[in-house]
């Protein structure tokens, strides 16, 4: 969004209060989505509900399609309908909840640069398992993918998904790495976080703060997603304390408030 | 010699040499090449930047087989290509701040690396390593760590902003240098079009341009149906935070973690130093990096404590250009010669594949019949 653009939705933003008919957008819970969307979707949600904020889940087989970047989650809110983490969290921060002003600049900078390793290491490495691995592929993805679209469409639209997704690994570099190499990134990534997180409840103490919500996202899903083979799951399981984490905040956010079971 | 399609090599152009382990970094440093052929190896890096390859150039005494004036001594050297543009400087910084035996060939020619890619290392056992991370691990394996001394907490704080500057300010980069049609006019293209050899650079650098931009686009897709203002306005945006971010992780320290470097200074250093050093026409985002203090002074300390040549290497190119063009005088030379040749040949085959000229083998007596049937031959097809 241009700067004007933005200043101007803040605006509005900060006009209204969160109403209580806000609606997060993700796909099929069951049949469709996949590990990355999952992911994503799940830390928008623990980060809503760190924030205190209620949101309904609705599942849409074209969410996809209906989101503004093209990637979901996206929350629907008043009349503004906003995409991903990123602007979300300061699509919030307009309307008045904010989870990390408790921090001083270090902090902050050391949390902003935390999320991009999530999303650098992390997030590309379920890119690369779920569109790149062969057995994944054949398996899982594009028989999920495609599911909610008759013959021939589900092929289509795997496959073009599927190049689009090859190509950006390409561009960043990944398209050479070996399915080794991208589980050794992992561990490395989740030793960062099991050192950073340490024997603390939290990342940056006593809140949570976005970077909790992100974490949590990813590797709750992670541990919880049946794949061909569970090799990223028991890179994760390697670090008890990330374990703890995850099941902290599970009890937390989400089992008392009496929302359903995470699938 | 594996060109990988790819942004990741071939046209990139760092060359560098490491010396295996003797040990004494400094007499390494300063021996010609020519005395121990065998035993030192070869990484073909070229520096970026900052006048170091200059330096490392003029104190090795290595040949550059490619073309190397002596620049004007702005401290804007011709830049390395490359995947990263910053990983040329990244590896030498890091070797220097661990004070590994580097040594470091230029060469432009990526062709002529040993494992056809560049930047490379070749070890002393013999194996090339080709991609930046593994250098720097292979450089930590020979027990050159600069990360020693790091608790586990200050390690994961590198890994994580690496990560944040290769989300934030490499596209940047990338896009202030390539993309940015003046930038890539009046610098980038002239620095590569003058380092590299004939035949290529007349559609190398427009390549280079190519890929760096599907590349940016892959990388920002979403932003595809917006103008180009909007994604350059985001990036910079980003890039401009990024920087704010780590002036203020860096506070009032020396280094990132201390006293002492580490190998996130080096890194952090590599993509400072090229923003810093550069003169471009279209300077936004060094202006940014110039009201950080900080992370200016910085940068010049990190640079007179490790590159300390950089202040001295200026007169000598100045003072002994005959010494830089004696060298190149030869493949000078030997490439007007070729290319000389090359004109003449093709003159000479279109002249007689046309029929203008012809070569006839016949006997004297019947060499002027022959000779006018030739010529009335070729009145004809005129």
């Amino acid at each position: 969004m241009s700067l004007v653009a933005e200043a101007f939705v803040s605006q509005i933003a900060a006009a209204e209060p969160w109403p209580e008919n806000a609606t997060l957008y993700q796909q099929l819970k069951g049949e469709q989505i996949l590990l990355s969307d999952n992911a994503a979707s799940l830390a928008v949600q623990a980060f809503l509900q760190m924030c205190n904020l209620p949101i309904k889940v609705v599942c849409r087989a074209n969410a996809e399609y209906m989101s503004p970047s093209g990637k979901v989650p996206f929350i629907h809110v008043g009349n503004q309908v906003v995409s991903e983490l990123g602007p979300i969290v300061q699509f919030v921060k307009a309307k008045g909840h904010s989870l990390s002003d408790g921090l001083d600049e270090v902090q902050k900078a050391e949390m902003k640069a935390y999320m991009e390793l999530v999303n650098n290491m992390l997030l590309t490495a379920e890119l690369y398992l779920q569109w790149c691995d062969e057995a994944t592929v054949g398996e899982i993805t594009h028989a999920r993918y495609g599911s909610p679209y008759p013959w021939p469409l589900n092929h289509i639209l795997a496959y073009q998904k599927q190049w689009e997704i090859k190509r950006k690994m390409k561009a960043i570099g990944w398209g050479k790495k070996t399915l080794d190499q991208v589980l050794e990134d992992v561990d490395q990534c989740c030793q960062a976080l099991s050192q950073r997180l340490g024997t603390q409840p939290y990342f940056f103490n006593k809140q949570p703060t976005e970077l909790d919500a992100l974490v949590f996202g990813h590797l709750y899903t992670i541990l919880t997603t049946q794949l061909t083979n569970d090799e990223l799951s028991e890179k994760v399981k390697n670090y008890s304390n990330l374990l703890a984490f995850c099941r902290r905040i599970e009890q937390h956010y989400f089992e008392d408030r009496g929302k359903d079971r995470l699938s | 010699m594996g060109h990988g399609g790819g942004v990741t090599s071939p046209t990139s152009l760092i060359g560098a040499c490491v010396c295996s382990e003797k040990g004494d970094g400094e007499k390494q440093l300063q021996s010609p090449p020519m005395e121990r052929p065998l035993e030192t190896l070869g990484v073909w890096k070229r520096l970026t930047g900052t006048g170091e390859s200059k330096a490392v150039v003029s104190e090795v005494g290595v040949k550059k087989p490619g073309k190397r004036k002596g620049t004007p001594g702005t401290g804007a050297e011709d830049r390395g290509t490359g995947q990263e543009p910053t990983t040329r400087l990244w590896n030498p910084t890091y070797a220097r701040f661990t004070g590994a035996p580097l040594k470091v060939h230029k060469i432009s020619n990526p062709w002529r690396s040993p494992s056809g890619t560049l930047p490379a290392l070749r070890t002393s056992h013999g194996e090339v390593i080709s991609v930046p991370h593994k250098i720097i691990t292979h450089l930590r394996k020979e027990k050159y760590n600069a990360d020693y001394d790091l608790s586990a907490r200050q390690g994961a704080d590198t890994l994580a902003f690496m990560s944040l500057l290769e989300e934030k300010l490499l596209p940047v980069l990338v896009h202030t240098f390539w993309i940015d049609t003046k930038n890539y006019v009046e610098v980038t293209r002239k620095w590569y079009a003058e380092a590299m050899p004939f035949p290529l650079n007349f559609f190398l650098p427009g390549r280079m341009q190519r890929q760096y931009m599907e590349r940016l686009q892959l990388l920002s897709g979403e932003h595809r149906p917006e103008d180009e203002e909007e994604l350059e306005k985001e990036l910079y945006r980003e890039a401009r935070e990024c920087l704010t971010l780590l002036s203020q992780r860096l506070g009032t320290q020396k280094f990132f973690f201390g006293d002492a470097p580490a190998s996130l200074d080096a890194f952090v250093f590599s993509y400072l130093a090229l923003l810093l050093q550069a003169k471009l026409p279209n300077g936004k985002l060094q202006a940014h990096l110039r009201g950080l203090h900080n992370l200016c002074a910085y940068c010049t300390h990190i640079l007179s404590l490790y590159f300390p040549w950089d202040g001295a290497e200026v007169p000598p190119p100045r003072h002994t250009p005959a010494g830089p063009e004696t060298e190149e005088e030869p493949y000078g030379r030997r490439n007007q010669i070729l290319s000389v040749l090359a004109g003449l040949a093709a003159m000479v085959g279109y002249a007689l594949l046309s029929g203008i000229v012809s070569i006839q083998r016949a006997t004297p007596a019947r060499a002027p019949s022959t000779r006018a049937l030739g010529m009335a031959e070729e009145d004809e097809e005129e």
